[in-house]
């Protein structure tokens, strides 16, 4: 073993040599950077803190950094000194060691040659450290990425660093031990690390993480600061690895996984389990990854040294960590450990890719599986392989990523066409055998803002192979590819495969290293001076790309141009029709445009403009109304906001998208606004146009102005709140209890409100009275002998879109199966995943615009706090309260109008076996007769003037003249 | 060290403002322990405050108002800022600057510090600043600064998050700790600030009309007056409070004022470091407080010294003050806690803090 030895006489030295003054002691290693180390010295002489002392040690460099280093001492004999290693020790953790035997301040911090300090570091670091008495205060540390244009910066763990915290163990924060392993941006008092004995190994890399492992578990006290106090200067490294490297790789691979190893076991010593297993668990997400992603460009012999390597670590992983990661980190983990290279290496792609499916999936007893293999043998495999959360199975082929795999790329030399092929996975078999399918191949520009142009070739060959559609390709790309040259360097490539007429898109996976290679003459629009040929490359992502090869000589000169004055201006010329592209269609201008353009235009007679819910459905009261007026064959023209797509909206309607110069057109100009939620709140209204405001539903929770968000708003904003509310001519009320709650909540006046209760009810209230099961019915494929239970829960924000059923959806099939059918409901703003396996036993409905028909069919409702609850109400049939999280939902939420636990026309049950056994013990024929003057009453309180008229006695009010005489 | 020249430097010497009343109870407390004070003022307001006699000196920079912003502006600026560096040259060696307001920072910016700490300080917090101009001017002007203090551990925290790495924090002292503690009998809720939107007193009168009706025999007594106090009437009124709701007006008399309550209610939509919370507590007054800044719930210790509510929630800053009214042994408890607690704020803790900081700073 090479470097110092740190003999036992020179650690005895240690203690005689503390020096007034000096609070800090800054070790700075060096080995051959002559040109940077003045640089991280000067960081150091240059604090805000005085007391602190630089010590150089050099690694025994061979170029003039000891020079340099010995220059600074006598430059700074008081703060300066400088050391030599007899030798060359290879790595950080020998003249580190060094250094700390140096060192006199009270305090030791690490810095490397190539790196700086923060001016205010060894400030921040002492006051943390005297303030909380910390053995180590560990504080923000930056990588400045020194070649990027704009010398990018991303913070190290900032959510480590989000505020001031002191630990009495790292226990309590095991994440950064998991996490933060660097040494240098981090104060150690120097007494608890010779006490400790803390030094760093030699002779291995990762000498950090054994060492801040160790520090970490020694130290009495750790306090973490947020500020800034390292920037760690990472220069970009030249071209890829290329294959002479391999060995240097699997070399780091050995020592990173022997260095976990000592760490592991240092735990294990200590008794810190937690630790281990957070460890783990960022081991498969984390170091795993990093080497996972190189695998599909590595030869098979470095794939069975990292395999080897990697097999024997993953042994010790705790298995209960596979359920803390995503499920492609466990996936791929798993398909190593059982060297199943077929299914591995695709699944590396959504490794890289997210959200593609690389794999054919395979479907057993009603669930979803990553793969076919492994799953009937390995009942951990079929946890891990499980993949029915994700919901691909309930994707169409539209909405899915699928893997296209490079198979075939020729290019004869000299001519311009290349011929290409490939496959793209077939999932589930989500492109049926019969299936019509075209496809093409699209080429745009990487480059956003210079995609004026895309170059589209045909694919000849198609062709459904079972779990692949195969496709052939011969692209003259001389003929058919047009770059303009220059700005347009990077080429992607796309290929749209259309299935019976849906549209998928995906791009081309090199599966392979040195699969495609030539260059393919090409003939830049602009000028064929920089380049006039082109050549594939594969990008980050593993995809097929092309690269405009550029011409040495003639590119400076260019780049020359490029940088100059010329093309400076050119640039600035560029950017500035950029931003003002970005300012005419920015909401400022449109808003403008509306109040100085659109409102100076009369107002058209006759003109209605539609919305629900922000333009997200077609839906609820402006709905019924809308149909109301079409039924009754007024004449008027119709205008309806969509957001997203005009998928599902009226085709006797003028769709126009939400927030659009159209739509911002027609509310102008509009005699009547017909809307359940808000028109944006910056458009004034006209006194000539009348806006009738359905809303869209009852009140449980606190609204408007009784809202703490609201009533903390200072008043000017208050006040144009109020300014947007006041545009309100008429407002809907079902009852007494909205004019108490809503009416009052918005301050709006009494004769804005309407009486009439909800249009959307009317058929509520008409399917009362009727026996029949709607055609909704048959669409769902409901049988006749089964009772249909809807399930509709109210919007939860946690957790993200993805909303969890708070009860075991395949447990519930299995039991309730045989006599309901349950539909599952969403709020529009959720999504759920159910598996295959309650397939027409429990259906999700989240995608029906409108929520009536699907009330109207439910021969019981089951709801938490949804303002469902006060509409279905009207049918007078059962329903069920599950308030799951009732105080979490009514405490730390703002607040109810009244408690729902007393007033609900039903019985309330807390957990799913409550629900299982109310359901098993009580018929909805029970339940019927049971409550009904408890839904009477609710009725009464909540929906007395629903009467089933409301959208009549709206068109009688306001439309009765547009009917055709 | 003892006995250091010390300049607070303020928009104003002779205002009526808390950063005022702050800067000459911090001259007071240091001049008392040996140090030479000197309080400085950019402008003059049209009818200053009567100061009294004062133990230390005091300067103007302005008469009365700078010129508006623009090029004579900036040649005023440069003209007064020789008065500063005046005054600082003459200083003896570890002379601290304190800069209270950083509008005033824009003058101290152009005097000569050379030799001297220069402490920039923020009153307000964090989430305050980040929504009025003055975020961006203490990021700029308290840049290079050797110390920039705010009230709160965790509003530095924010601080240095957006980038002021040498942002710390001081907390502010309670400026008196009296032997009597209120008697606690007087069966009234008391609020004290001024009548302003920023005091929340309209989402106390929503919260007290939540109250009230289960406490016909308590009062709600409203200290302070400003240009909300006609609005906030007729807003009592149409709640209906109008027996319940007694208008105290400003009062000089802060103690007495406590004395005649036994619950303290705090509603502000902003707050830095709430003096009357502190005051409130200092006299045995439990307190129910919306927790609108760091600073309120590093003075008050949920649960256990007085009783917060999440900003805007009257339902819940109602249900606190039912809890404090309904039951003397708990407003006994809590009361005695935060009379107890408060005096880690006491004028002697905070400035041996501060030389504590001087000192530091010159390591």
């Amino acid at each position: 073993m090479n470097g110092v030895k740190v003999d036992a006489d020179q650690r005895a030295s240690i203690s005689d040599v503390a020096v007034p003054g000096v609070a800090m002691s800054v070790v700075v290693i060096v080995y051959n950077d002559e040109a940077r180390l003045s640089t991280a010295v000067r960081s150091v002489l240059e604090q805000t803190l005085r007391g602190v002392e630089v010590v150089i040690v050099d690694d025994h460099s061979t170029d003039g950094s000891y020079e340099v280093a010995r220059r600074l001492a006598a430059e700074h004999p008081d703060r300066v000194r400088a050391y030599r290693l007899p030798e060359n020790s290879g790595g950080c953790g020998a003249p580190r060691n060094h250094g700390i035997l140096k060192a006199r301040g009270d305090y030791v911090l690490f810095l490397d040659s190539d790196d700086v300090l923060e001016r205010d570091a060894c400030r921040n670091f002492l006051d943390a450290a005297e303030t909380t008495g910390a053995d180590l205060v560990s504080g923000m540390c930056v990588r400045v990425h020194v070649d990027s244009r704009h010398r990018k910066e991303v913070k190290w763990y900032p959510w480590l660093y989000a505020r001031t915290r002191t630990l009495d163990s790292i226990a309590e924060l095991p994440d950064l031990l998991v996490y933060d392993t660097l040494s240098t941006n981090k104060c150690y008092r120097r007494e608890f690390l010779v006490d400790s004995g803390l030094d760093f190994p030699v002779g291995i890399h990762y000498e950090d993480l054994l060492f801040s492992a160790r520090a970490y578990t020694a130290a009495r006290r750790i306090t973490l600061i947020p500020n800034r106090v390292y920037d760690w200067n990472v220069a970009e490294k030249a071209g890829t690895k290329s294959i002479s490297n391999r060995r240097a790789e699997i070399a780091n691979f050995a020592h990173r996984m022997e260095i976990h190893r000592r760490v592991d076991a240092l735990l294990a010593e200590k008794g810190l389990t937690e630790l281990k297993f957070r460890k783990d668990v960022k081991f498969l997400k984390h170091d795993l990854v990093l080497h996972l992603r190189d695998l599909p460009f590595r030869d098979a012999a470095y794939r069975q040294e990292f395999a080897a390597l990697a097999r024997t670590y993953l042994a010790s992983i705790d298995p209960a960590a596979y359920d803390e990661v995503e499920p492609i980190h466990a996936i791929c983990a798993y398909l190593l450990r059982v060297s199943d290279w077929d299914n591995l290496l695709p699944a590396v792609d959504t490794l890289t890719n997210r959200d593609k499916v690389s794999a054919p999936l395979a479907e057993r007893d009603g669930r979803v599986y990553w793969c076919a293999e492994h799953i009937d043998e390995d009942p951990f495999a079929r946890r891990i392989l499980d993949v029915t959360a994700l919901g691909y199975h309930a994707r169409p082929v539209g909405k899915l990523f699928l893997r296209n795999e490079l198979t075939e790329y020729r290019h004869e030399a000299g001519s311009g066409a290349v011929r290409l092929a490939g496959r793209v996975t077939n999932p589930l078999g989500v492109v049926p055998p019969g299936a019509r399918l075209t496809a093409e191949l699209e080429f745009y520009a990487r480059r956003q803002g210079v995609r004026l142009q895309t170059f589209r070739f045909p694919v000849a060959t198609v062709r459904h192979e079972g779990a692949h559609v195969s496709w052939g390709a011969s692209a003259d790309l001389t003929k058919g590819l047009r770059p303009l040259g220059i700005v347009d360097a990077v080429w992607d490539v796309r290929l749209h495969l259309d299935v019976d007429g849906e549209r998928t898109t995906t791009r081309l996976t090199a599966a392979r290293s040195g699969l495609a290679s030539g260059e393919v003459p090409v003939r830049p629009r602009l000028t064929r001076l920089v380049a006039d040929r082109i050549e594939p490359q594969v990008s980050a992502r593993g995809h097929l790309a092309f690269r405009l090869v550029p011409d040495k000589k003639a590119n400076a000169v260019v780049t020359r141009g490029l940088q100059g004055a010329p093309g400076r201006l050119a640039k600035t010329g560029y950017r500035k029709a950029k931003a003002l592209r970005k300012k005419a269609t920015s909401g400022d201008t449109k808003l403008r445009i509306y109040h100085e353009l659109f409102l100076r235009m009369p107002v058209q007679k006759r003109l209605v403009v539609f919305e629900s819910h922000l333009g997200r459905q077609y839906s609820d009261s402006p709905r019924a109304i809308y149909e109301e007026m079409r039924r009754q064959g007024l004449d008027f023209e119709a205008v309806w906001s969509y957001t997203g797509s005009p998928k599902g909206f009226p085709a006797d309607a003028t769709p126009v998208r939400r927030w659009s110069l159209p739509y911002l057109r027609a509310l102008a100009r509009a005699e009547y606004w017909i809307d359940n939620q808000s028109y944006p709140l910056k458009l004034t209204k006209r006194p000539g146009t009348t806006y009738i405001q359905t809303w869209h539903g009852s009140a449980l929770k606190r609204m408007g102005f009784d809202e703490p968000g609201w009533k903390l708003k200072s008043r000017p904003e208050q006040a144009e709140q109020q300014r947007s509310l006041d545009r309100f001519d008429h407002f809907l009320v079902r009852s007494e209890h909205d004019v108490r709650t809503l009416a009052r909540a918005f301050r709006l006046r009494e004769k804005a409100l309407l009486r009439v209760g909800y249009p959307r009810n009317d058929e509520l209230v008409r399917a009362r009275e009727s026996a029949e099961r709607p055609p909704l019915a048959a669409e769902l494929g409901i049988p006749a002998d089964k009772k249909v239970l809807l399930y509709a829960p109210t919007f939860r924000q946690h957790g993200g879109r993805r909303f969890e059923l708070p009860f075991d959806v395949e447990r519930f099939a299995e039991e309730f199966g045989d006599r309901y059918v349950l539909l599952v409901r969403a709020h529009y703003l959720n999504h759920v995943v159910l598996p295959p396996s309650v397939r027409g036993r429990v259906i999700d409905v989240s995608d029906h615009h409108d929520v009536t028909p699907l009330l109207a069919l439910a021969d019981a409702l089951i709801t938490d706090y949804s303002s469902v609850m006060f509409d279905y109400a009207l049918l007078d049939r059962p329903m069920l309260f599950f308030p799951y999280d009732y105080e979490e939902y009514v405490h730390t939420g703002r607040g109810t109008y009244f408690d729902l636990l007393e007033r609900a026309p039903g019985p309330v049950v807390r957990t799913e076996d409550e629900l299982t056994s109310l359901l098993e013990e009580s018929s909805l024929e029970e339940q019927t007769v049971k409550y009904a003057a408890e839904r009477e009453r609710f009725v009464a309180d909540f929906g007395e003037y629903d009467k089933g008229t409301a959208a009549r006695d709206i068109v009688e009010e306001f439309f009765a003249e547009w009917r055709k005489a | 060290m003892t006995g250091r020249d010390i300049f607070l430097v303020s928009n104003s010497v002779d205002e009526l403002g808390g950063v005022t009343s702050w800067s000459h109870q911090m001259a007071r407390l240091l001049t008392e322990r040996g140090h030479r004070v000197h309080v400085i003022g950019i402008t003059t307001p049209d009818d200053p405050h009567d100061l009294g006699e004062l133990p230390y000196p005091t300067t103007r920079l302005y008469d009365g108002q700078p010129p508006g912003p623009g090029r004579a502006r900036d040649a005023s600026m440069r003209e007064r800022a020789t008065v500063l560096t005046g005054l600082f040259r003459a200083a003896r060696p570890g002379a601290v600057v304190i800069v209270t307001q950083v509008w005033a920072m824009e003058w101290v910016k152009l005097a000569d510090t050379a030799g001297l700490t220069v402490i920039g300080m923020s009153h307000e917090s964090f989430e305050a600043s980040k929504r009025s101009s003055r975020f961006q001017r203490v990021l700029r002007h308290y840049r290079d600064v050797d110390r920039m203090l705010v009230l709160t551990r965790e509003d530095a925290d924010l601080w240095i998050g957006a980038g002021l790495n040498n942002a710390s924090f001081l907390p502010n002292a309670v400026p008196w700790l009296p032997d009597e503690p209120s008697p606690r009998t007087g069966k009234a809720v008391v609020s004290i600030g001024r009548l302003s939107d920023e005091k929340g007193v309209d989402m106390l009168l929503d919260t007290w009309s939540e109250v009230a009706p289960r406490h016909p025999d308590w009062a709600l007594k409203v200290y302070g007056s400003g240009e909300d106090e006609e609005i906030l009437r007729k807003q009592c009124t149409a709640l209906g409070l109008d027996d319940s709701v007694v208008w105290m007006g400003r009062t000089g008399d802060v103690p007495g004022a406590l004395r005649g309550g036994s619950v303290f209610a705090l509603s502000s939509r902003s707050e830095g470091f709430p003096l009357a919370l502190m005051e409130a507590m200092a006299m045995g007054v439990p307190c129910a407080a919306f927790d609108c800044a760091p600073g309120v719930h590093e003075i008050v210790h949920d649960g256990e010294d007085g009783l917060l509510a999440a900003p805007g929630n009257t339902g819940e800053l109602a249900r606190k003050l039912d809890l404090l009214m309904s039951d003397a042994g708990l407003r006994e408890r809590m009361g005695e806690a935060a009379r107890e607690n408060i005096r880690r704020y006491g004028a002697r803790e905070i400035a041996e803090r501060w030389e504590a900081l001087f000192a530091f700073l010159e390591r």
